[in-house]
């Protein structure tokens, strides 16, 4: 049987002098599976997507994606397992200002396993499927949801087994908010990619077949 | 699509010329200062070869000037004419004391128009060679044959605007006026006019500036100057010369040598030989200009050291620059990581930018010494007769191009090791 995409198993992180900390027995998505991670702001739901991405070091336990250890790996080798297994998608996008939307989307595949004779034509095909009209315009050009749409194309650039998406409508009117959560979702399941996103908006429940609350993985702290 | 593929070196352009102004000012304050360097470097081995322009082919020159230095200030530099003289018996005396190759008699103490006048036989310029293995040129006319005929060197023509056929009357002294200025500073020969019949063309040596006039010319002016003081207005004729008005200021000598060679094999004999005349001073004109390097080496060594100080203040800026800039750059930076870029990438791509900016910095700058040396070269030629070669010295520049390299990627590890260290989650969270 393949690896699934994220296996978590007894993390645990905590802030220094914070008084709450994060613990999370089990947690695994299957491949293809989309879930949602549901709280309340400054619950955590970041810190344990960032736990994921191999960004902060925890505790105890360990992160497992797509079969590699990320919690057990150490500086470049965590970094390339990252480039190279998970996308991430933000709130505010982070693009690379001052590049186009290609160059977005190549810096990603940079770090990918993928030749870098196939990078202009992945690039080219993704931001095509994505409605992006002009790929060599400078992203801070594009409109809102055209930067969007360079920031979903950019994490699935190295088609990655994981895609982490923290709190990506968070910034959006509700109507905004169903676009974008129908172009990042659409975009995940045409590559097979799975996708853990965070959001306090409990209307997004009714998009996942799978729902996890941050709750019963916090300790302490005002809940 | 035009971009296939992202490169390092990509990203590293892309950020250079996201901060255009920083980044050519930066560029602009390294180049200064190679140039700088460069061009001090270049001028100090240009000028050392300029200064050993002008003692030609002699090997010893004989004056009774205070020291050798003086001599060689005064005789070949025309700092000041010679003020005191010596006897055309004396000059007889040296002529006959050695087979010399040539012994010419020279005087000094006229001018025209700040120019200085250098009063010799024909041998001045058909044996003395202004410039060793170079001989007197001329662009125009001929050599002075007759008394009260003037030869022009190039610079002297140029700024007095005299061309061949023109008469101009001599001042007695010089230093008193500037070159070209009209002289009423001396007392004017006006009874005897002088010719222009030749000009001569450039050597690149002090002896450009010089008004070539024959030594008997020389004596009939003084000869005429002593008798009016003494009361006597009557012309004098060369038959009129007695020994006390046949006094020269200077005697360049050369020794024998063997065919092709510069050196003989007497010449430190003979120099000790002329030294032990306490009426006379000799100097080896080379020895002299190395002694005048070592009296300025202090101050050519601070110019160096001052242009050395701006280029290293030059790879500071550089530092403050690209450090500066990590603070607003740091989102970029941790969206790099979150790629899949490791924290030894992004320093590389830091230090490659200070690289970048040391490497564009440093070719300007050999560009701006070039051009910079070649119009510091073309003037100091034109105005002061002083030829200065504008190459670059390849093992100077190579030093200097290199140092400068390593400046930047020293001035780079800062800014690096900030970038090397930014906080890649807490960097991406959305601006308050």
């Amino acid at each position: 049987m393949a690896d699934p995409p994220l296996r978590i198993t007894d993390l645990a992180f905590a802030f220094p002098g914070a008084d709450w900390s994060l613990s999370v027995p089990v947690l695994s998505l299957a491949a293809g599976e989309h879930a949602l991670l549901v709280g309340g702001s400054g619950r955590g739901k970041s810190t344990l997507l960032q736990l994921v991405a191999g960004l902060r070091d925890a505790s105890a336990g360990s992160v497992e994606v797509a079969g590699v250890r990320i919690s057990a790996l150490r500086g470049a080798a965590r970094d390339e397992a990252r480039g190279r297994r998970i996308g991430m998608i933000f709130q505010t996008f982070n693009l690379l200002h001052g590049f186009s939307a290609a160059e977005n989307v190549l810096a990603a595949l940079m770090f990918s396993e993928l030749p870098a004779a196939e990078h202009g034509a992945r690039a080219e095909a993704l931001l095509g499927r994505l409605g992006i009209p002009d790929p060599d315009a400078d992203v801070d050009r594009l409109s809102v949801g055209q930067q969007q749409r360079v920031a979903v194309a950019r994490a699935l650039a190295a088609r990655p087994a994981l895609v982490l998406a923290d709190e990506p409508t968070a910034s959006l009117d509700p109507a905004n908010a169903a676009a974008a959560m129908d172009l990042i979702q659409e975009a995940c399941r045409a590559d097979g990619a799975a996708l853990l996103c965070t959001s306090h908006d409990p209307s997004l429940r009714s998009r996942f077949a799978r729902t996890e609350s941050i709750d019963p993985f916090i300790k302490g702290g005002t809940s | 699509m035009s971009a296939r593929t992202l490169t390092d070196w990509q990203i590293v352009v892309r950020s250079l010329r996201a901060r255009p102004l920083s980044t050519w000012v930066t560029v602009g304050m390294v180049a200064t200062s190679v140039a700088l360097l460069l061009v001090l470097l270049g001028m100090r081995s240009s000028a050392r070869s300029a200064f050993d322009r002008g003692s030609g082919n002699m090997h010893l020159l004989v004056s009774s000037d205070p020291s050798p230095l003086v001599a060689v200030l005064n005789g070949i530099f025309y700092a000041n004419p010679p003020a005191n003289p010596i006897t055309w018996a004396k000059y007889q005396q040296i002529r006959g004391s050695f087979p010399w190759q040539w012994a010419i008699p020279t005087q000094q103490g006229d001018s025209y128009r700040g120019y200085p006048t250098m009063a010799s036989t024909r041998d001045f310029l058909e044996k003395f060679e202004p410039v060793a293995g170079e001989p007197w040129k001329l662009a125009t006319g001929r050599a002075f044959k007759r008394p009260f005929e003037i030869v022009l060197g190039a610079a002297a023509a140029r700024g007095t605007g005299l061309a061949v056929g023109q008469q101009v009357f001599l001042t007695h002294g010089s230093g008193q006026s500037r070159e070209g200025a009209d002289d009423h500073a001396g007392h004017v020969h006006t009874e005897y006019p002088f010719t222009v019949v030749g000009i001569l063309e450039p050597t690149g040596s002090a002896h450009d500036r010089a008004i070539l006039i024959d030594l008997e010319s020389s004596w009939i002016l003084h000869a005429f100057d002593r008798r009016e003081r003494e009361g006597s207005h009557a012309k004098v004729t060369a038959a009129d010369l007695t020994e006390a008005d046949r006094l020269v200021t200077g005697i360049l000598l050369r020794l024998p040598t063997r065919a092709g060679s510069e050196a003989s094999a007497a010449m430190q004999q003979q120099f000790d030989t002329l030294r032990r005349d306490t009426s006379i001073v000799v100097a080896q004109p080379a020895q002299q200009i190395e002694r005048l390097f070592a009296i300025v080496a202090n101050v050519d060594g601070l110019f160096i050291g001052m242009a050395v100080v701006v280029l290293v203040s030059s790879a500071v800026s550089t530092m403050l620059a690209l450090y500066n800039s990590m603070a607003a750059r740091s989102r970029q930076i941790a969206v790099l990581r979150v790629l899949g870029a490791s924290e030894g990438r992004v320093f590389g791509l830091v230090l490659t930018e200070s690289l970048l900016i040391a490497m564009a910095g440093g070719a300007a700058g050999i560009v701006l010494a070039l051009v910079g040396g070649m119009a510091a070269s073309a003037w100091l030629r034109a105005a002061v007769g002083l030829v200065i070669d504008p190459s670059l010295d390849p093992r100077s520049s190579v030093i200097v191009l290199g140092g400068t390299i390593a400046l930047g990627a020293l001035a780079g590890v800062l800014p690096a090791w900030r970038a090397y260290k930014v906080p890649v989650a807490d960097s991406l969270r959305p601006a308050a």
